[in-house]
């Protein structure tokens, strides 16, 4: 463990200076305090290279800031489980139909690019830093958190924009769905880390056999909502 | 490598709910079936097992019991003067794959339709005029009564336990039931499952409104149930993962826990998975379909699969599809309104809005599929539409049917969409809000079908089935009428923050879920020029050809369209016994 720890440590390592970060990526591959088992292999990252680790861990920080709630985003795993998804079926576009011709459509049409999913993670970073440069000099994961949490705002809005990528439709078609499964999403993918949005909300995840609660709790609290259940938990 | 294979009696294309309802007839009378389904048996997966099946992003978000668009897709284009494009990945509506089909994994909700459902044009031609139904709204009857298709609906809820309150009892109004239901004959098999808070307060409002709210009748089992195949359903858990998953507990109607099981006991049936039917074998001169062509997904081999008898079964796109590739009846024309099939496609019309409540719980993951409450005084023709702009109408429900995180967290408007604000509200309202829904008529239009594309192939070759479709005045004037009377009842209910009202507007996205209520493309009816199957769902030109399912309807109500489509799919399989015995126009 020690070792794995130190190894992490050193890869993203660079991430720990930066001054949005509130813990390290080795703080946050420390067992969680309550001794339950973050989800296996959730440690390090498959797809993701360092400097798209960096900037994944800047922006998930800034998405999910440490405070009164949850820690930052990078120690509630939403990094690891971004990362897991581009490395598998969804960023590789296992169930997207592939073929051309290629035409931008219009925006219902939903995603058009021959990028796989992954891919165009990858460029939207690229983009994202080159605009963040322009605009303020410095790379998006040097920016203080205030103005990290307006570009990215602006992002969103359509108001940073890249001649190549369209910077919008990276965060609502992939950035922001994945940040939310990230956050809410069983444990078992390396996201919502201890459960800690699933407690911050009150859902009770598993086994959800509700058929006695449903009539007992039928407009009341459900003492159940406290201490959530994952598939981890079931395994 | 290409088979010939020895010939059968009936082969069905598609094994879902269909599929299973009329073979159900056919086998019992000793007629051969042969079943063949694209996907995978479901039996016994990660799907059905604890704890796997409590997957919101395997099953919920990725959609892993949807068709696979990798394979296929369909394109879509708003209008004819439009070049369609693939949607490469479909979230509008989710057809199934697998034995059971999207009958696996439906939430559940079970209605009759209105009495006046099939014989619609007549009911507003009679009612308004027929100056009321502009010409290019094809509405048209099904050539086939409510009261032929009664027997049938009785034994469907019986074979799948269904839940509920009547309303009408052989004319007779019936107290907390459903005052526009069509008459029955007799009560539920079973009583309603429980309702959820959402209910409750639903309750409140509409009454308050002189509204007569109901609960859904559901084919969520409240108890254990017997049926009269004598196949049990376990009790529904309310456990917030009905619609999109199955049910782990058995206690969800499905052909895969009630009809497949079944059938497979039986000598004269045979299901083969993994055979993704590619197209029909079509002898012009005799006017016969001799057969099918498929792929057998787990040797490569294309296989030919000789019938004395095909029945189209694999839901709306597909069936249309095989039609259209065989060049089996005349295709629709849009430009010249001729030709039939592809005509009467419709989605369904839908609206929500967000609720929140203070000091309620709402407690969003005790739920089952259909514990809902239904207030259904603006749906259909069920109010007087004379100096409105259009027909049909909607009924409002408090669409609870599970607190799943990622997809179930509604927000009060203004939230930030990330940081400690956005955490914050999802804190306060995760569990004080719920989204008051309305599910809508559409009404066909001329401009709006199905026909092949021209560009864009699946995985095997084939050409993509191509969407022409938008939400056209008739029906965005509706939702706009109904979703108004929903803020009414939001209002009424004593919301603490009621959120914006925002009825369907064009143009049609397929990004966002609707449901999988896709019907029309082969309309049924007793005029062979606007119909492709006659009221006993027998092609017009090719006497041993049957098509069933939602693509045999010539609009889409204001309701869930599966209670009837069993009706019309148990009523085909006795059809189809009697025509196996004596082949001949129906
Ligand atoms: C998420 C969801 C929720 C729903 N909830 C409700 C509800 O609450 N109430 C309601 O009334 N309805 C609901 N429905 C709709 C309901 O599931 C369908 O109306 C019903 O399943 C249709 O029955 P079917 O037999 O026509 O189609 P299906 O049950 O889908 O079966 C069609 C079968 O054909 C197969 N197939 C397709 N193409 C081919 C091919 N080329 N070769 C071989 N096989 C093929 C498919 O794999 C599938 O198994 C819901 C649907 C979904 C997806």
């Amino acid at each position: 463990m020690g070792s794995r720890r130190a190894f992490i440590a050193g890869a993203a390592g660079a991430a720990a200076l930066l001054p949005i970060h509130g813990t390290s990526t080795a703080a946050a591959a420390a067992a969680p305090a309550d001794g339950t088992a973050a989800a296996p292999g959730a440690f390090g990252y498959t797809y993701l290279g360092p400097q798209e680790a960096t900037f994944v861990e800047a922006l998930v920080n800034v998405m999910c800031p440490a405070d009164a709630l949850t820690p930052n985003g990078t120690d509630c795993g939403l990094a690891i489980y971004i990362d897991r998804q581009l490395a598998g079926d969804f960023g590789k576009g296992g169930r997207l139909y592939q073929h051309g011709p290629w035409h931008p459509g219009k925006p219902q049409h939903g995603y058009q690019l021959p990028l796989k999913p992954a891919e165009f993670f990858s460029a939207g970073i690229v983009a994202a830093r080159a605009v963040a440069q322009a605009r303020f000099g410095k790379s998006f994961e040097q920016l203080a958190p205030a103005d990290a949490d307006a570009f990215l705002a602006d992002i969103a809005a359509g108001k940073a924009t890249e001649s190549r990528v369209s910077l919008a439709d990276w965060f609502s078609q992939l950035v922001y769905p994945l940040f939310q499964q990230a956050c809410f999403a069983d444990p078992v993918y390396g996201g919502n880390r201890d459960k800690v949005f699933w407690k911050l909300v009150g859902y009770p995840g598993l086994p959800a056999f509700h058929a006695q609660n449903m009539v007992q709790f039928r407009g009341k609290p459900f003492p159940g909502a406290q201490t959530p259940k994952s598939i981890v938990d079931f395994s | 490598m290409n088979r010939k294979l020895k010939s059968r009696q009936v082969v069905f294309v598609g094994g879902g709910l269909m599929a299973a309802l009329a073979a159900r007839q056919l086998v019992k009378d000793g007629v051969d079936v042969l079943v063949l389904e694209r996907g995978r048996d479901h039996d016994a997966g990660p799907e059905h097992r604890l704890p796997s099946q409590r997957d919101e992003l395997r099953w919920g978000v990725r959609n892993q019991l949807a068709q696979d668009w990798s394979i296929e897709t369909y394109t879509l284009r708003h209008a004819r003067t439009e070049t369609a494009l693939p949607v490469r990945t479909l979230e509008a509506f989710l057809p199934g794959d697998g034995v059971g089909g999207a009958g696996n994994h439906w939430n559940g909700q079970c209605f009759r339709w209105a009495e006046y459902d099939p014989q619609l044009r007549t009911r507003l031609v009679d009612r308004y005029g027929a100056a009321k139904l502009p010409r290019e709204m094809p509405i048209q009857d099904w050539g086939v009564t409510y009261h032929e298709l009664e027997p049938y609906h009785e034994t469907f809820e019986k074979l799948f336990g269904v839940a509920g309150k009547a309303g009408n009892l052989r004319g007779q109004i019936q107290e907390g039931g459903n005052p526009f239901e069509a008459p029955r004959r007799e009560e539920y098999p079973q009583p309603p499952i429980e309702i959820t808070e959402a209910g409750v307060i639903v309750t409140e409002g509409a009454r308050k409104l002189g509204y007569k709210p109901f609960p859904m009748a559901a084919s969520n089992s409240p108890h254990v149930y017997v049926n009269p195949d004598g196949m049990r359903l376990g009790a529904c858990q309310y456990c917030g993962h009905c619609e999109r998953f199955i049910c782990e507990s058995n206690a969800k109607g499905s052909p895969e826990v009630l009809l497949y099981p079944v059938l497979k006991r039986s000598k004269n049936f045979e299901i083969r998975p993994y055979s993704h039917v590619l197209r029909l074998d079509y002898d012009r001169a005799a006017k016969r379909v001799t057969g099918v062509r498929y792929l057998d997904l787990e040797t490569g081999d294309e296989i030919e699969q000789p019938a004395d008898v095909v029945v189209l079964s694999a839901f709306t796109f597909t069936n249309t599809k095989l039609l259209l590739l065989g060049r089996i009846g005349e295709p629709y024309d849009a430009a010249t309104r001729r030709g039939v099939v592809g005509r009467n496609f419709c989605h369904q019309t839908n609206s929500s809005i967000n609720v929140f409540y203070k000091d309620r719980w709402i407690n969003p993951f005790m739920a089952s599929g259909s514990s809902q409450t239904i207030v259904d005084e603006f749906n259909g023709d069920n109010f007087d539409h004379s100096g409105l702009g259009f027909v049909g109408g909607a009924y409002i429900f408090n669409n609870t049917t599970n607190g799943r995180p990622i997809s179930t967290r509604p927000l009060p408007p203004g939230t930030p969409q990330w940081g400690t604000k956005w955490k914050q509200a999802s804190a306060d309202w995760y569990t004080h809000a719920f989204s008051l829904g309305t599910i809508g008529s559409c009404y066909p239009h001329v401009e709006n079908y199905l026909s092949l594309d021209p560009t864009y192939r699946d995985a095997y070759g084939v050409p993509l089935l191509r969407i022409t479709f938008d939400w056209r005045d008739n029906e965005t004037k509706m939702s706009e009428y109904v979703t108004k009377k929903a803020v009414e009842l939001a209002t009424a209910t004593g919301a603490t923050i009621v959120g914006p009202a925002v009825p369907r507007k064009a143009p049609y996205d397929a990004r966002v879920y609707q449901t999988t209520h896709v019907v029309g493309g082969t309309p049924m009816g007793a005029d062979p020029h606007t119909s492709v199957v006659s009221p006993h769902l027998q092609h017009w030109d090719v006497e041993n050809l049957f098509v069933v399912g939602g693509s045999v309807y010539g609009h889409n109500a204001g309701y869930n369209p599966t209670g009837l489509m069993a009706a019309i799919g148990l009523r085909l399989g006795d059809d189809l016994s009697r025509y196996a015995k004596r082949p001949q126009r129906l």
